[in-house]
């Protein structure tokens, strides 16, 4: 039996140019609607991965999919599952309780609200005090990189990134090229040992 | 002014690749800085930056800072961009309400193929008639033309071509209706600005004939006319704010706004662009023809001037109205059209960097063409830095291409073709300017140059 | 984002200590008062011992409370950096301890009686007392801050604001992205 594990979007820090294009696309790409321009953009950006940016590493980081996802472990709510190989948060379900963003050791579970037609979508019932008097509060949500699902291109980063520094990697066809690469380079080095 | 926020920028010098002239300095993965000394205000900086701030990041001033500083309306819910232009839409709108002032406005060829698109419409999508109705529900008193002011300049840059080709005048000449090339040879060839026509861009002349003729026709103070151009270009606010572009004793223009700008005009107003049903321009200056319109596309300039300067010349109809062979995309083209016993060659470039060859073979003497277009951006205007701005890398070429099949297709549709068939053209000149290259053409239309270097 | 308190399960050594002090932090008396009166113990922190776990669970201070969204008085509410109950609109229904996904809601009985609601027991019958849901409300007002972080005798309470959540995210990410620089090629 064959066990098929996720497949996840990771980056080359060596070809990394910190343009952040691959946070634009995944935010425009997981609006409510079509956005060609800037112009017809009326929320903020919500991008699924984050860019690291320091003085010796560039490079954006996104959810790993992993097979035994702590994120999905300690959901209080069970809003995170897998389906069809890809770890998804379910947003009707999730409570904001950032449990998650704790669990995740990369840190790429993060926290936010959500817009419809330029809108923040507000809670039914919770309100908040604030200094114009008692409002409705905004629903927060757990957000993470969902391999662009549904997406008929796949994932929109890697497909924008103008240094290609972004990489769809399926990890056991990446370990048998590795494997395959391993026994080329013993042909020789073990021919000139064992002779 | 175009600015580079140190705050944003990851120094991943994307905007350094498009920039024509080296103007943007500093490490790779540092914030970058603009050299204001080489700097031509093309914009093709903050079209391609994609560094943005996120609505979430305490570690920057916040966005309210940002929109000031900018000069955005407060309505304005788009991410900004490390690359951006100093705008003037808070003051367009402070104008709008002051009934004490005659507003004219107009726009450039290049804005009704793109505005559409800051409103989910297809990318390149034409609508001059929405456009006319956005801008007089705006506000705007007059709405007249850029087309009509280039159709002007064809008749102004015609002769004046012809006088320089037939009195043994300074060629090669070279097009002005570019501010950001204008510029360049200001700074880096100052030695070849007789080279530069001394005609006006469209934009200034429309504005010189708002403050005269306009104000004549509608029977108003010049003083009391504010003139507005709407331009898909960041260097045209640096053109109108010239010195020498003043000559009716009034600014010609007083306030540019971009095609973006007027969007966020249009939305901060609650008008509904989409659903508008189309008007037309004002007269007199709101009529033009299929060669004004085309201005907006590298060669466009070219081609107008070829359409009316062969008739001028000849007598005779030119064959066929539409000139393939100067038409393209970024790069240098060459070729003659046969103007009764004079071949003429003519250069269109499109992209400023690909000019500097030329201007070396200018300069050693060794230029053998008559007339040269230059556009700064890749395609001409309709690919500047002032119109809407794509969010994806790839999309952007398909977007320009869209808009300049419109420009041409508008042309086509459009019943006069060559400027000086224009009837507002021959009125104009038949009432107030007298003839091309005349005594009031050349006081109002025309301008002198500032070597920068 | 709300700020909340956790602890570690690695450092709790299962001493109940933390109980108690929020039980008496949250008196309406004082301790001794309280002991004469035989006041109910009314911890909103609760120490789970399980074979295989042994650490204490409170609020979480959800930003979407599914405790508030479920009330139907609206008795629950964003305030500052916390979700409070204002007790005095409950009415003690229960559907918010039903809807917490992490049981750290409880009813706890106060000293006033209702107004007409009777319980009828093995004395006749006798007014039945207040009973209002109650849950981890940061200790706002108190000096020392929440009373449990301060007695631990393992120091295992960390309290999780907005500042430190993000802080630590941003670390993950740089530890990800230098191993990436380091390990890959």
């Amino acid at each position: 039996m064959s066990i098929k594990l996720n497949s996840f979007v990771v980056a080359d820090p060596h070809k990394c140019i910190g343009c952040k294009v691959c946070e634009v696309v995944c935010a425009v790409e997981h609006l409510d609607r079509e956005c060609k321009t800037v112009g017809t953009i009326d929320a903020p950006l919500l991008p699924k991965l984050f860019l690291v940016k320091t003085p010796k590493v560039t490079m954006p980081i996104q959810c790993r999919h992993c097979e035994d996802a702590p994120c999905a472990n300690v959901c209080p709510v069970a809003a995170i599952s897998e389906v069809d190989n890809k770890i998804l948060v379910d947003e009707k379900i999730c409570v904001g309780c950032k449990t998650c963003m704790m669990a995740c050791p990369f840190g790429a579970m993060d926290l936010v609200p959500r817009y419809q037609d330029g809108q923040v979508i507000m809670q039914e019932v919770l309100t908040t005090e604030t200094e114009d008097g008692v409002v409705q509060k905004e629903a927060m949500v757990a957000n993470k990189c969902d391999l662009c699902v549904g997406r008929v291109e796949g994932p929109a980063c890697i497909q924008a990134c103008p240094a290609q520094a972004l990489e769809l990697i399926a990890p056991h066809k990446e370990k048998r090229k590795r494997n395959v690469a391993a026994a080329l380079n013993l042909m020789d080095s073990v021919k000139k040992f064992m002779s | 002014m175009i600015e580079i926020d140190q705050e944003l920028c990851t120094g991943c010098r994307r905007c350094n690749e498009v920039c024509p002239v080296d103007a943007i300095e500093g490490l790779q993965g540092a914030p970058q800085q603009i050299n204001h000394d080489k700097c031509v205000n093309c914009g093709q900086c903050v079209q391609i930056c994609s560094v943005y701030a996120s609505a979430f990041d305490e570690d920057i001033s916040p966005r309210e800072e940002k929109i000031q500083e900018r000069g955005l309306l407060t309505t304005v819910k788009e991410p900004l961009f490390a690359a951006y232009y100093q705008g003037q839409a808070r003051g367009a709108q402070q104008m709008l309400s002051d009934s004490n002032v005659y507003t004219m406005v107009q726009c450039a060829p290049a804005v009704r193929m793109a505005i559409g698109e800051e409103f989910g419409m297809l990318l390149g999508s034409l609508t001059p008639g929405k456009l006319a109705a956005a801008l007089r529900k705006l506000g705007f008193d007059r709405i007249y033309d850029t087309n009509f002011a280039a159709d002007l300049a064809i008749m102004e840059e015609g002769s004046e071509l012809i006088e320089r080709v037939t009195t043994n005048g300074v060629l090669p000449m070279f097009t002005s209706c570019c501010p950001a090339w204008v510029k360049f040879v200001e700074q880096q060839y100052p030695e070849l600005i007789p080279h530069l026509s001394s005609c006006k861009s469209p934009q200034q002349m429309a504005g010189a004939m708002f403050k005269t003729y306009g104000a004549k026709v509608d029977g108003v103070a010049a003083t009391k006319v504010c003139s507005v151009a709407v331009m898909p270009c960041t260097c045209k606010q640096f053109e109108a704010k010239r010195s020498e572009m003043a000559d009716s004793g009034q600014r010609d223009v007083d306030l540019v706004l971009t095609t973006r700008e007027l969007a966020y005009l249009i939305k901060a107003a609650g008008i509904d662009f989409t659903t508008l049903r189309e008007e037309g321009f004002d007269k007199p200056m709101g009529t033009y023809t299929g060669a004004g319109n085309i201005f907006g596309a590298t060669g466009g300039v070219m081609e107008a001037a070829v359409r009316t300067g062969y008739e001028l010349i000849t007598k005779e109809a030119i064959p066929d109205v539409n000139l393939e062979c100067i038409r393209g995309g970024e790069g240098v083209r060459r070729t003659s059209v046969t103007v009764g016993d004079l071949e003429l060659k003519l250069v269109v470039v499109a992209g400023l960097k690909h000019v500097i060859p030329l201007l070396e073979a200018v300069k050693a003497g060794k230029a053998d063409f008559h007339f040269m277009e230059v556009m700064t951006c890749p395609l001409g205007c309709i690919s500047g830095g002032g119109q809407p701005k794509i969010l994806w890398p790839g999309q952007r070429e398909h977007a320009v291409t869209s808009r300049k099949e419109s420009i041409y297709e508008h042309d086509r549709n459009l019943k006069v073709r060559k400027s000086h068939e224009n009837p507002e053209i021959k009125k104009i000149y038949k009432n107030f300017l007298g003839e091309p290259l005349g005594h009031e053409s050349h006081h109002l239309l025309h301008t002198t140059y500032q070597a920068r270097r | 984002m709300n700020t909340f308190v956790v602890a570690n399960p690695h450092k709790c050594i299962g001493c109940k200590a933390c109980e108690i002090a929020c039980a008496v932090a949250h008196l309406p008396v004082d301790i001794n008062a309280a002991a004469a009166r035989q006041t109910t113990f009314l911890p909103r922190i609760n120490l789970v011992r399980a074979p295989r776990v042994t650490m204490p669970v409170q609020c979480r201070q959800c930003e979407d409370a599914p405790c508030a969204n479920v009330c139907p008085v609206n008795a629950i509410a964003q305030q500052e950096n916390r979700i409070v109950v204002h007790s005095e609109l409950c009415i003690g229904c229960k559907a918010c301890m039903v809807a917490c996904p992490f049981g750290a809601m409880d009813m706890a009985i106060q000293e006033e009686e209702q107004s007409i609601l009777q319980v009828a027991n093995d004395r006749g019958a006798e007014r039945k007392k207040v009973m209002v849901a109650h849950k981890c409300d940061l200790c706002t007002g108190r000096p020392g801050g929440p009373a449990c972080v301060e007695v631990c005798p393992a120091e295992a309470f960390v309290v999780v604001n907005p500042q430190k959540l993000i802080r630590n995210m941003k670390e993950k990410r740089l530890a990800s992205a230098w191993g990436m620089l380091s390990g890959r090629r």
